[in-house]
């Protein structure tokens, strides 16, 4: 099983949005899992009496479980996010749900990597999103 | 119009979202990138994918794209020279 999300992503709390990666092919497809706790700190004004997961904050959990599609470790590494397509939000995420995390490498060109992402929760797809992620050489 | 090219310009409308423009408004020698029609690198990735999707030709590096990217009429003849390669 591969290491703790920290030891890849350079992301700390509260903005890890990354619990566990249980697949993973890099430069192919990862699965990973993001449990939502009822403690999370945006639930407190989002909404007050209703907590929902923000949908940015879903492709921001794509964002991260593409990093895994990196084979060596992103600290250190330029890379960013450089754009969002066809993103939608189908259905809420809420306090107690079990995120299951799905990207797979699309295409590559000239330091833009384009992937394709999806989070579902029992079976259900939540959103699903295409990114655009920026290598920058060192 | 060579029909290839006329492919060339409704794919790079349809791809690259260029909402509002005809294929004749498109010039066969201007640069797609930088001036001419002004593209950036998010829409190379999108070009590579429409090139590949649509004729079946894979740019697979920088130096090709650069050489395809030229023009119009650069991309009509990488197309034309790679289709069936």
């Amino acid at each position: 099983m591969p290491d703790a999300p920290e030891r890849h992503l350079p992301h700390r709390f509260p903005f890890l949005l990354v619990d566990r990666v249980l697949e993973r092919e890099p430069g192919v497809r990862v699965v990973a899992e993001k449990l939502v706790s009822a403690s999370e700190p945006y639930f407190s004004g989002h909404f007050p009496d209703r907590p929902l997961v923000p949908g940015v904050l879903m492709l921001e959990m794509l964002a991260q479980a593409g990093g895994f599609l990196e084979a060596e470790p992103l600290a250190g590494q330029g890379i960013f996010l450089a754009g969002v397509q066809d993103a939608r939000f189908k259905a809420p995420a809420f306090p107690g749900d079990r995120l299951r995390l799905e990207v797979r490498f699309e295409a590559a060109f000239a330091g833009l990597t384009r992937i394709n992402g999806t989070v579902s929760c029992e079976s259900r797809e939540l959103c699903t999103a295409k990114l655009l992620v920026k290598k920058i050489a060192p | 119009m060579d029909d290839l090219k006329q492919r060339v310009k409704e794919m790079l409308i349809q791809r690259l979202k260029l909402e509002g423009m005809t294929p004749d408004q498109i010039d066969d020698q201007a640069p797609l990138f930088g001036e001419g029609l002004g593209l950036d690198s998010i829409d190379a990735l999108e070009l590579v994918l429409g090139i590949e999707q649509t004729f079946g030709v894979k740019i697979e590096d920088e130096t090709s794209g650069l050489q395809a990217f030229k023009s119009v009429d650069a991309l009509t003849a990488f197309i034309r020279e790679h289709q069936g390669a």
